[in-house]
């Protein structure tokens, strides 16, 4: 050893780079989550090619999902996506390397996606119209291409009726029902007769409206398409079941393209299929969403009061210090507590005071003494309002003495001082809490687990029907659905690529809120300098 | 213009307004936060209240032999040797008509059953059964409105012999055409002996005799499926049989002689009697290759001879009592729910919920306790300390909240999930705590400014990754990844160690003027190919290793040395929770290194140590009490993490260091139980109790690690 790496390694120089080394692979380890997460979920909407593989079984056509390299004795696995989980069973099937031969990309191969049963992969055999052939073979593929559209916008309006019109008159019902539960405990011989009458004419409106839905329904059905599997298996399907025809092996780069744009729009856009394994998660993002305003809206103000209180009125003794420590140590309990403490006192105690006081005619169906958002929002609050305090509390603190006392010798008050100097002073500071203690919000899920968050609900939250804003409702949740779909899902496998892309939304928004609030910081600090350990 | 005067007096109004609003909105906001604590507290605590006693007096019977409660707690029903069978509700008691029953005087009453079926030996000398039962028109509440209901068995001719009758159990549709069959157990001439019958027999029944050397049978029960017979004799012995083959299975030593037998729910623990009083409940476990019958636990004994047992059909609470005294226990604690004397009672009867305890005097008075014992399963004893449990041989530390059955016994010990909480965050933080304060300790002292700003942002982003979706990557990338490639993981940091041993040389050989320009606070960059490279090495080597040392497949390996392997075990919940905690340690430590006065390190280094010497006896001294306050919270931090351990372990409540497999933490478990609990229950509470746990010891940690970091902050100032 030369006494130059003697020197070098006597310096210490070897262990600065250990440590180096150390930091280098927790950076790494960041990055290649958050590479993994996005390659996997962005990866899955790109219509990848459908091989056909030659096997001692037969042929198969699917998609490659997942490769294991042969290892010790065991030869290498191919996981294909084979689909047509109501001809075959299962969605995913592992095969032995050897026996998949003679990969080929047949051109009529065909990625249909529909609203039962996931994907099916073959080709188009025949279009049918009332049972008789129109068209077969590639000719049947490019008419049903061409139709789809048409027949998709049938179906969205029957469910737009089925969700609208009959959802309204239901609403109606219900409240009729319950009226007539409350007539129980108070007699009203007048009113009784007006409730039948009112339920006739909903009674008869309820039979219209399920006669046109028949017909609709009746019309939707008249076109169908003949599917093929490769290994014969024939089905018949009508068309507005198809979600999406894809045509892999046969579409450009533009193509790819669309279909890539449609799958995404659909993903953030569209209601959830199949037990949350399919279509999209508009839903959890608009409770996310939601859930995170509801939160701010009852948590900020309050952590801004009492931050306020803290800096600003209350005298600075051992007890407000005890109170600050105690506000700071508040952020570093565990969420489930808040979780345990919002389904105990909010959703039970109080959720279950309001449904006596207030609607004893539902009784024992609970109103508000259930999970809700309301319940799910204020424990968040109560989560986050430590960080809003603190982050308020150095806001103040960072606030120049001069220009308050400057304000003061103008002969303002504390208020008006307060009002026009500091807080729009602090107001970086302030937004900088509001944001962590949205980014926090957004994030968790043990909490919501036990206030209110469930895999799929009905309606949202927020809709066209009085009072538009219903604070009972459960409601989804991004974080929420992604425990659920990856863990409680009977199809996990399929779930996966959905999960992912889940994921990685709910990273982007709360890496892009924690983002904002770091720059916002660095600002505020640049401009008024000093540390804050 | 408004009058100057005006605009003064409203600013000042406006300003104590706020001034008020202020105060109230931060004192309650305040105050809610003390709430918390105080709520959680306040749900825990039903768990250790004592139980709550009321004496109640309902009045004067025609003196019964045995009383058995309804449900509802009433209305009763009294076997009177001299009157026959009688109904009664409460308050009052109101006599209630009832048909009459088989010819009075009757000889013996058999006390009924949990369900309240009884038999008597009536002045024909024959066995009758019943089993009264009130019939309550739909949702009516007034006893006053109930029809008492009486069908009395078919007479049963016990023979020419007369016959004391021990034991009696119904066995439905157990007979020849799915009829019900009776077995019986009684003393002829003082010889035990048994019959079985079907429930409509009419002929005298046939007795088989069953062996007793040296001793009298004083009391017999059937269990639940009336197969065997538990006897206890008079020489204080328990003794278990086969009837149908007259086999003696096993038998047990009382401390007395025997003189009451009765069941808890469930049909598993028999409890005895004795005729000094003394109570004890015992139960057959398998011991090895046999099923021995032994005690149970023990219990305080009464005053003078035990005369009857009763048990609830909610729990495992059971009465029993004396002509002195009357108690009601709880057979999986211990406790001691209710303790009274009663002067000279005869009967007395447990209601179904455990709720009512009525006792009856030979002079038909009634004496009745109301107890609230809500969570009688639950005490500081069987929370943390093992407990013997019905079924098992041993004291358990098991957590078991619920079970397919009624009847089951929930098992609520915290010593696993603590447990399970200490080895997750063992783990988490042997795997967070080097990586936090090594990559802290670079990123304070040596890193270069440009590269400072680079990680530290990027650690805040690894501190924003919500836990569901380390979580989810947990339990649904890496532990398969893991299991896939355990030994290429295993050996990852060897390698990198060895690659970095290799590479130092050249670099040390490379010119100096190089080192000190590309070198200096951009060894972290340097370091990502070389990990990258490891990590490729690691991949070819693995095969080879496993091949070579594990013999080809590491979890044979790993099972052959008696380890079983699970996918998601605590290695993987180590690294994903390792991860949530590192930015947080990393923050404070860094915070608490990097404001180290630059007085003491230049002071160092200008006395010609290096760098590395400078950090490492220097720097790192000092700010010691920061990244021990900063592990602290890191601590906090894994205690109380829910989603990471709820998806990347298989939430089993084992006690085992193994590291290939899962646990339980507190947290996750409340995830996990709180949907199954009712309000209000025992579950419930006791996970009350453990949110509580929990938020106190983060709160401690927090803070403890808050006022290290205060001291220290003072002593930099004083620098």
């Amino acid at each position: 050893m030369s006494t130059g790496l003697r020197d070098w390694m006597r310096r210490g120089n070897g262990l600065v780079w250990l440590s180096a080394g150390v930091l280098a692979f927790a950076v790494l380890m960041i990055g290649g989550l958050v590479g993994l997460i996005a390659a996997r979920g962005l990866g899955f909407f790109w219509p990848a090619p459908l091989v056909l593989f030659e096997t001692p079984a037969g042929p198969v056509l699917g998609e490659v999902a997942d490769r294991e390299p042969a290892r010790g004795g065991e030869p290498g696995r191919i996981q294909l996506r084979v689909g047509n989980r109501d001809l075959f069973g299962q969605d995913f099937r592992w095969y032995p390397e050897s026996e998949l031969r003679n990969p080929t990309l047949p051109e009529d191969a065909l990625m249909v996606e529909r609203s039962e049963y996931g994907v099916f992969l073959g080709r188009v055999k025949e279009l049918r119209k009332d049972g008789l052939t129109v068209s077969t073979g590639p000719a049947a593929l490019d008419e049903a291409l061409e139709r789809l559209p048409g027949a998709r916008k049938a179906q969205a309006g029957i469910r737009a009726v089925e969700k609208g019109e009959v959802g309204r008159l239901n609403t109606a019902l219900e409240a009729i029902r319950l009226e007539r539960k409350a007539l129980e405990r108070r007699p009203d011989p007048a009113r009784q007769p007006q409730l039948d009458a009112r339920e006739a004419e909903l009674r008869s409106r309820y039979a219209d409206l399920e006669g046109r839905l028949d017909h609709l329904r009746a019309e939707a059905k008249r076109l169908t398409v003949l599917l093929e599997a490769w290994d014969g298996q024939v089905k018949e399907m009508p068309l507005p079941q198809v979600v999406r025809l894809v045509p892999s092996n046969r579409l450009g780069l533009p193509g790819k393209l669309k279909v890539y744009a449609s799958r995404l729009w659909e993903f953030v856009s569209d209601d959830p299929r199949e037990s949350n394994t399919e279509g999209g998660i508009f839903p959890a993002i608009f409770g996310t969403v939601m859930m995170v305003l509801l939160m701010s809206a009852l948590g900020v103000p309050l952590g801004v009061l009492a931050a306020l209180y803290l800096r600003e009125y209350a005298r600075d003794g051992w007890l407000v210090r005890a109170i600050r420590v105690a506000v700071n140590n508040l952020a570093g309990v565990p969420s489930i507590v808040f979780g345990v403490f919002g389904l105990g006192f909010f959703v039970y105690t109080l959720g279950g005071s309001l449904d006596r006081l207030f609607f004893p005619e539902r009784l024992p169906t609970p109103t508000f003494g259930t999970g809700g958002i309301l319940w799910a929002s204020l424990t968040l609050a109560l989560l986050t309002v430590p960080v809003v305090i603190v982050a308020t509390e150095e806001a103040l603190a960072a606030v120049p003495r001069f220009q308050r006392e400057a304000s003061m010798a103008l002969g303002a008050t504390k208020w008006q001082t307060l009002w026009n100097i500091v807080l729009p002073g602090a107001m970086p500071g302030i937004l900088t809490g509001l944001i962590l203690a949205m980014a926090r919000g957004a994030g968790e899920v043990a909490p919501l687990m036990l206030t209110g968050v469930v895999k799929l609900a009905p309606s949202m939250p927020l809709d066209g029907t009085f009072p538009f804003l219903h604070l009972d409702r459960k409601f989804m949740h991004l974080g929420f659905h992604i425990y659920d779909v990856g863990f409680q899902s009977p199809n996990s496998e399929a779930a996966k690529p959905m999960v992912f892309m889940t994921t990685l939304l709910l990273l982007a928004v709360v890496v892009a809120l924690n983002l904002a609030a770091i720059r916002i910081r660095r600002r505020l600090r640049a401009r008024l300098g000093g540390s804050t350990f | 213009m408004s009058d100057p005067n005006r605009i003064l007096r409203r600013a000042k109004r406006v300003d104590r307004l706020m001034g008020a609003v202020i105060r109230v909105g931060g004192l309650t906001i305040i105050a809610a936060v003390i709430g918390i604590l105080l709520f959680i507290g306040k749900e825990a605590l039903p768990l250790f209240l004592p139980p709550r006693v009321a004496p109640v007096a309902p009045g004067v019977l025609p003196p019964p032999q045995a009383i058995h409660l309804d449900e509802s707690g009433k209305a009763l029903f009294a076997w009177d040797l001299r009157r026959g069978l009688g109904a009664y509700t409460l308050p009052g008691p109101a006599a209630r008509e009832l048909p009459p029953g088989p010819p009075l005087p009757w000889t013996r009453v058999l006390p009924p059953d949990a369900r309240g079926t009884a038999l008597v030996l009536a002045a024909d000398g024959k066995f009758y059964s019943v089993r009264p039962s009130w019939d309550k028109p739909a949702g009516e509440n007034d006893p006053g409105q109930w029809k008492a209901e009486a069908a009395w068995s078919p007479a049963l001719d016990p023979g020419p012999q007369p016959c004391e009758p021990l034991a009696f159990r119904k066995v439905p549709g157990s007979g020849l055409g799915g009829g019900d069959t009776l077995r019986l157990a009684g003393r002829r001439n003082g010889v035990l002996a048994w019959t079985e019958a079907p429930a409509e027999a009419s002929g005298p029944l046939a007795w088989t005799p069953l062996p007793l050397p040296g001793a009298e049978a004083q009391a017999a029960s059937w269990s639940a499926d009336a197969s065997q017979l538990f006897v206890g004799t008079s020489t204080g012995r328990l003794l278990v049989f086969d009837p149908p083959s007259g086999q003696l299975l096993r038998e047990a030593a009382f401390s007395q002689p025997v003189s009451a037998l009765g069941w808890v729910l469930g049909g598993t623990s028999l409890l005895v009697g004795g005729r000094g009083g003394a109570l004890e409940a015992f139960q057959q476990v398998r011991v090895g290759d046999a099923v021995v019958l032994q005690s149970l636990r023990a219990f305080p004994p009464l005053q003078g001879e035990v005369l009857g047992l009763a048990a609830s059909q909610r729990d495992k609470r059971f009465l029993s009592w004396s002509a002195e005294s009357l108690a009601v226990d709880h057979l999986t604690t211990g406790r001691r729910l209710l303790s009274a004397p009663a002067q000279g009672l005869q009967g007395a009867a447990l209601s179904p919920r455990g709720d009512l305890i009525l006792g009856a005097t030979a002079q038909g008075q009634l004496r009745g306790w109301t107890l609230e014992a809500p969570h009688p399963e639950v005490s500081w004893g069987t929370l943390w300390r093992p407990t013997r449990y019905e079924g098992y041989a041993e004291p358990q530390r098991t957590w078991q909240s619920t079970g397919g059955t009624d009847d089951f016994e929930p098992k609520l010990s915290l010593l696993p999930l603590l447990f399970g909480t200490l080895k997750g965050t063992f783990y988490a933080l042997l795997f967070a705590l080097p990586v936090a304060i090594f990559g802290a300790l670079y990123t304070s002292q040596f890193a270069h400014p440009a590269l400072r700003n680079l990680i530290k942002p990027t650690v805040e982003v690894m501190a924003a990754l919500p836990s569901v979706v380390l979580g989810f990557l947990a339990g649904l990338v890496l532990a398969p990844m893991f299991e896939r490639s355990m030994v290429q993981f295993v050996i990852v940091p060897p390698v990198a160690l060895s690659l970095a041993l290799l590479a130092m040389p050249l670099w040390a050989r490379l010119p100096r003027a190089f080192r000190k320009l590309f070198g200096e606070g951009r060894e972290a960059l340097w370091m990502v190919p070389l990990l990258l490279g490891a990590f490729g090495a690691a991949m070819a080597l693995a095969p080879w290793i496993e091949r070579a040392l594990l013999g080809g497949e590491y979890r044979l390996w790993l099972q052959s040395h008696g380890i079983p392997y699970d996918q998601r075990n605590s290695i993987v919940v180590g690294f994903a929770m390792g991860f949530a905690v590192i930015p947080i340690i990393f923050t404070i430590s860094e915070d608490a290194l990097s404001s180290v006065p630059r007085s003491l390190s230049s002071a160092s280094l200008a006395c010609g140590a290096s760098p590395w010497q400078t950090a490492w006896r220097v720097v790192l001294p000092t700010a010691s009490p920061g990244i021990f306050s900063a592990a602290m919270v890191g601590l906090g931090r894994a205690v109380g993490e829910t989603m990471i351990v709820l998806m990347a372990t298989g939430n089993t409540p084992v006690m085992e260091w193994n590291p290939f497999n899962g646990m339980r933490t507190l947290a996750a478990n409340i995830a996990v139980e709180v949907p199954e609990a009712p309000q209000h229950g025992s579950l419930y509470r006791v996970l009350f109790l453990t949110a509580l746990l929990l938020f106190l010891l983060t709160f401690v940690l927090n803070s403890a690690a808050e006022l290290i970091r205060q001291r220290l902050r003072k002593r930099y100032e004083a620098l």
